[in-house]
């Protein structure tokens, strides 16, 4: 189904303006209020004691520290299990052939990775739980650990989860067609493998959670740092054996999420049995070295690709192994599922399979973060376009074309099974040839090269599936917006999705005022309140615009369609198809002195709607939702899906400087073109486009988190996990082209994952582009500057 | 949040100093600028039942005496970085204080005395007040102590302040004319110094080297000391004496650090590069 764009769009006075944040100033000055500004009267303070060992069986003694003066409870998984079961899944594996997860709160009886919680002080003060926490005495009987995912699967491997009979949470294989005997039946093959160390989130605000459950309502009210306000309400009534109805769930603004705010961790479910137990408000706040315990990436792919003489790819197939660390809730595991199926990224590949494997090890859980996995397929796609580019002789860029899905295959369905709905890769790369000219780049590379200094080009390319919708999951591609203007002519949208800092919201009210003709101040918007707001998945999968936005552009234009009636009896005009509603006036097209104020006519229809609009229902208030037109989750005859609505794309061109004595890697320029359809604010899509590519050098130059060998976390914080700062990246060349998606009302796609998985690949191949002239070549993310170093000396042993 | 009880004092004076400290020294920490020591209580790995800190007792003073400068040992980077008398007299103090990672939260907070304490193998400092020659001056209940060279520090993450003593200054003599050179290899802005290279070097008007000093941070517990006069004195400072210079260097590191920003074979491999580029620096100075 395809929704008709309003044929008055042309006159838009605020979509495509990079307008300013509607609330910016507020979050500039310090005025807005996070979850941990908020303290309810008789709020209660958690402080969680930590496993010190990687795996092993736990007995808890917390008598000394319940003595303390100020504790109202030390908690253990065993008190627990007496009140509630184990954590709602938000995505479970067991339905399509994995493990069954049933992970509790706090442990009953094991840890299985250091820092992992397994008690829970409650006391008046922070200051009183912390101290009552260093004397909850805990006894380990440690069990061997395993770190690293090709360990875990040895047949004598210590298994985290003994009833699974092994360490494989999921398995799966995504592609199809023909991918044996390579050799035989091409010009030539490349094969390697590529490695990615493990990432961590790091978003400005840790995770913080507070639970209130009133004794005298019996209703819980649950305010915290989540992305997902209505799906949260959902498991916590389901583990607290409640009926939705009775709990309340409120997302205060949200200092960063990237993913990692979705719902699935024990401490968001613990403060709510903490506060049921102790009828009073629960409130735990994260530091930084429990977000930085969380994980993602840290994969291993193995690859072999063929490819005919004119440097077509004809076939590809990979294995993917996935270390999760320990097991988790928030169905982090899908990154590998999401990584495989955006393979073989937007090149036209016939035979592509990538097996894939899901590893639980004793380390920190997975999170879900941005891009939720699908660098794997930018990463692996990438890296052979290279391999072919040298294999042949041939120009990278031209490698590139010659594999591209075209501009006129769209509607195009991949080897694993998504139908990308529209783009023009070409014209990605001919407008990034337009800010960096190549020839001249390579002209100086070869000079520098014959002063002694390795620069390098790299070309990342990405198309990433966005706007999922898994069945099974409270995951959709859909939102409910409502939209009411009151008597006044003020205007309230409230939306089902959440904005995690990016000024969707600010777009939002861009859509809203435009439709209804009225200023931007005449317009808010209340999002992250489950007994204000419509359901909606949140903010999540890079939907934000695409479903709220949509959703409430709907809405609006039901409720302009009423004022344009009512405006159309009041100015005496026979047709209020001829009402236009622009500056805060609804006047006769053509006409303008025949006008009057929107407010007039919205009080107008309140008040003497039966004389002035008798056919107009009463009340300016309309909610509409839509169904994405291309989500299929029947599967095909080869077992395929269609889980993702839009199909976001860009190419960077990167050029590094690679410093051989010390392996520094100096980014020196980073063009980027963008193409994620019709943009609401350009300013907001360029915001999360520079985040995503700083997220993306880190993932690529400097961020990783390592474990000592006795299974400790070495890196806790920012000095030992470090993301780049602003001085280390270059002034960023951005473009954007617009191919809007023939599926979502505005002509939208998602905009919330660009860049990361593109900047990971440039950078890889350009900094094996400047040490190509050593023979020397990096498979290993980050590119930190002891394996570039490994690798330059490396060569010839 | 400190998850511990603990006194907080702020003594007006070095002697009160002293006598705060000396009472029970082993559960007591001492803040300069509190930049580490903060930290590393809200961290739980620190656990004194009394911090002292030195930020109002009077040691923030930088005075020229003599050809020497004494520097307060809780001179903040910021002052280092904008004292006439450092920026005159000791030029590549200035350019360390300059360069420290954090920004001007860090510097205008971080003090040259508490780095210098804290010993760490990843600070600046050591190895950069090491090549300037500097003398530390302690205070005690026994009286004041005095310690210079190699003997400053101990062993990574101890310097010979004792526990029960305050550093109340640095001496550290004019640069004159030396040339000098400062080379920090990091693996990005927020990095914590991979590698360092401090050089001082003093020529006769005709170019001869007469005295050099190449002092080596991060790459081992302590600074290294590594001698060049016998490569770089009687004759002129040039690439290939760097060069020959740089190689001694490798040899001098026995056991190199290792962290979670980089293994101790790497900062190893690059010991000779990092000590040639602060020796380049030194030889592409104009003269001052």
């Amino acid at each position: 189904m395809t929704v008709q764009a309003d044929p008055r769009s042309e006159a838009r006075a605020f979509t495509g303006q990079s307008l300013r944040r509607h609330d910016g100033d507020d979050y500039v000055a310090g005025r807005i209020a996070y979850t941990d500004d908020l303290t309810l009267p008789g709020t209660t303070h958690v402080v969680l004691v930590r496993s010190e060992v990687p795996h092993a069986r736990i007995s808890v003694d917390t008598d000394v520290a319940l003595a303390r003066p100020g504790v109202l409870m030390v908690a253990t998984g065993r008190d627990l299990a007496e009140h509630v079961g184990p954590i709602p899944n938000a995505m479970d594996p067991a339905p399509t052939g994995g493990q069954a997860l049933e992970l509790r709160v706090l442990p009953n009886d094991k840890v299985v990775y250091v820092g992992q919680p397994l008690a829970a002080v409650v006391a008046e003060t922070m200051q009183d739980a912390l101290e009552a926490a260093a004397l909850v005495k805990v006894s380990y009987e440690p069990l061997p650990h395993v770190l690293e995912a090709e360990d875990a699967l040895a047949d004598d491997a210590p298994l985290l989860y003994e009833s699974w009979g092994s360490n494989v949470m999921l398995a799966g294989t995504a592609g199809h067609g023909d991918v044996e005997d390579l050799d035989t039946r091409s010009a030539g093959v490349v094969r390697g493998t590529l490695r990615t160390g493990r990432g961590a989130p790091a978003p400005m605000e840790p995770r913080v959670y507070v639970a209130d459950w009133s004794t005298r309502s019996r209703r819980l009210t649950w305010y915290g740092t989540t992305q997902a306000p209505h799906p949260l309400r959902h498991s916590i009534a389901q583990f607290l054996g409640l009926r939705e109805r009775d709990v309340h769930v409120v997302a205060p603004p949200v200092g960063g999420s990237f993913g990692f705010k979705n719902f699935g961790h024990p401490e968001e479910y613990l403060v709510c049995v903490l506060s049921r137990l102790l009828g009073r408000p629960v409130k735990w706040v994260e530091d930084r070295a429990s977000t930085l315990r969380y994980g993602a990436r840290d994969s291993r792919i193995h690859y072999t690709a063929s490819f005919d003489a004119d440097g077509r790819v004809t076939a590809v197939s990979c294995d993917l192994l996935a270390n999760h660390g320990a097991a988790s809730a928030t169905g982090a595991f899908g990154m590998a599922f999401a990584g495989s199926l955006a393979m073989p990224s937007g090149y036209d590949v016939a035979h592509f399979r990538c097996d894939w494997r899901v590893v639980v090890t004793n380390k920190g859980p997975w999170s879900p973060l941005r891009p939720f996995g699908k660098e794997a397929g930018a990463l692996l796609m990438e890296t052979v376009m290279d391999a072919v580019a040298r294999e042949t002789g041939l120009d990278p860029l031209e490698v590139r074309r010659r594999n591209w899905v075209k501009a006129d295959q769209f509607p195009f369905v991949t080897a694993t099974g998504l139908e990308l709905d529209s783009g023009d890769y070409e014209g990605l790369l001919d407008k990034a040839l337009t800010v960096l000219d190549y020839e001249n780049v390579r002209r100086e590379q070869e000079l520098a090269r014959q002063e002694g200094r390795y620069i390098g080009i790299g070309i990342g390319f990405e198309v990433l599936p966005e706007g999922a919708d898994i069945p099974g999951a409270l995951i959709g591609a859909s939102d409910i917006s409502t939209v009411r203007m009151d008597p006044s002519g003020d205007v309230t949208v409230l939306t089902g999705v959440t904005s995690p800092g990016n000024g969707n919201d600010t777009a939002i009210i861009q859509i809203v005022a435009d439709r209804l003709g009225v200023p931007m101040d005449a317009v808010s918007i209340v999002q992250g309140d489950t007994d204000l707001c419509p359901f909606g998945f949140g903010n999540v999968s890079s939907r934000g615009i695409l479903t709220g936005g949509g959703s409430a552009a709907l809405a609006a234009e039901d409720v302009a369609a009423k004022l344009r009636g009512v405006a159309a009896g009041m100015l005496g005009c026979e047709s209020p198809d001829r009402i236009v509603l622009h500056d805060g006036l609804a006047s006769v097209v053509g006409e303008p002195e025949r006008a009057l104020p929107v407010a007039a006519v919205a009080h107008a229809l309140y008040t003497v709607g039966y004389i002035v609009a008798p056919d107009v229902e009463p009340t300016l208030e309309a909610t509409r939702t839509f169904k994405m037109g291309n989500i299929r989750h029947h599967a095909d005859e080869e077992g395929r899906i269609m889980p993702f609505s839009t199909f976001s794309n860009g190419i960077y061109l990167s050029v590094v400087e690679v410093d051989i004595e010390t392996g520094i890697v100096d980014l020196k320029r980073h063009v980027m073109v963008h193409d994620c359809g019709v943009m609401i604010n350009p300013r907001f899509v360029t915001g999360q486009f520079t985040g995503g590519v700083v997220q993306g050098i880190g993932a690529a130059l400097t961020e990783e988190v390592l474990h000592a060998g006795d299974g400790s976390q070495a890196s806790s914080g920012f000095k030992t996990y470090l993301l780049p700062r602003a001085n280390d990246v270059p002034a960023f060349e951005i473009q954007h082209q617009v191919t809007p998606s023939p599926f979502t009302p505005l002509g939208t796609k998602g905009a919330g994952e660009g860049g990361v998985a593109c900047t990971m690949a440039s950078l890889l191949n350009a900094v094996n582009d400047a040490l190509s002239p050593l023979g020397a070549k990096v498979e290993e993310l980050p590119a930190v500057p002891h394996r570039v170093l490994e690798a330059i000396r490396g060569v010839g042993r | 949040m400190i998850g511990h009880p603990f006194t907080y004092r702020s003594p007006e004076s070095a002697a009160e100093a002293v006598e705060l400290v000396s009472a029970a020294p082993a559960r007591t920490r001492v803040l300069g600028g509190g930049t580490w020591v903060v930290p590393e209580c809200n961290r739980g790995e620190s656990a004194p039942d009394l911090l002292v800190d030195l930020r109002r007792a009077g040691l923030d003073r930088i005075e020229l005496v003599d050809d020497v400068v004494h520097v307060g040992a809780t001179t903040t980077y910021t002052a280092l970085m904008s004292s006439a008398i450092v920026l005159g007299h000791l030029p590549m103090l200035a350019a360390m204080a300059r360069g420290i990672t954090g920004g001007a939260q860090v510097q205008s907070q971080g003090t040259i005395g508490g780095s210098v304490v804290a010993a760490r193998p990843q600070s600046d400092a050591p190895a950069v007040v090491a090549a300037l020659g500097a003398t530390l001056v302690m205070a005690g209940s026994q009286g004041e102590r005095r310690v210079s060279g190699e003997a400053m520090f101990e062993a990574a993450s101890r310097s010979c302040v004792r526990p029960d003593e305050i550093l109340t200054r640095l001496e550290i003599p004019v640069q004159g004319a030396a040339r000098w050179g400062y080379y920090k290899l990091k693996r990005s802005a927020s990095s914590w110094p991979i590698a360092t290279a401090a050089f001082v070097v003093d020529q006769h008007g005709s170019g001869s080297v007469t005295d050099a000093r190449l002092v080596l941070g991060g790459v081992s517990g302590t600074p290294v000391h590594v001698d060049v006069r016998s490569v770089l004195v009687g004759g002129p400072l040039e690439p290939g004496r760097v060069d020959e210079a740089a190689r001694l260097v490798a040899a001098s590191v026995h056991s190199p650090w290792e962290d979670e920003l980089a293994p101790g074979s790497y900062r190893l491999a690059v010991t000779h590069p990092v000590a040639r580029r602060a020796m380049e620096m030194a030889m592409q100075q104009e003269d001052s």
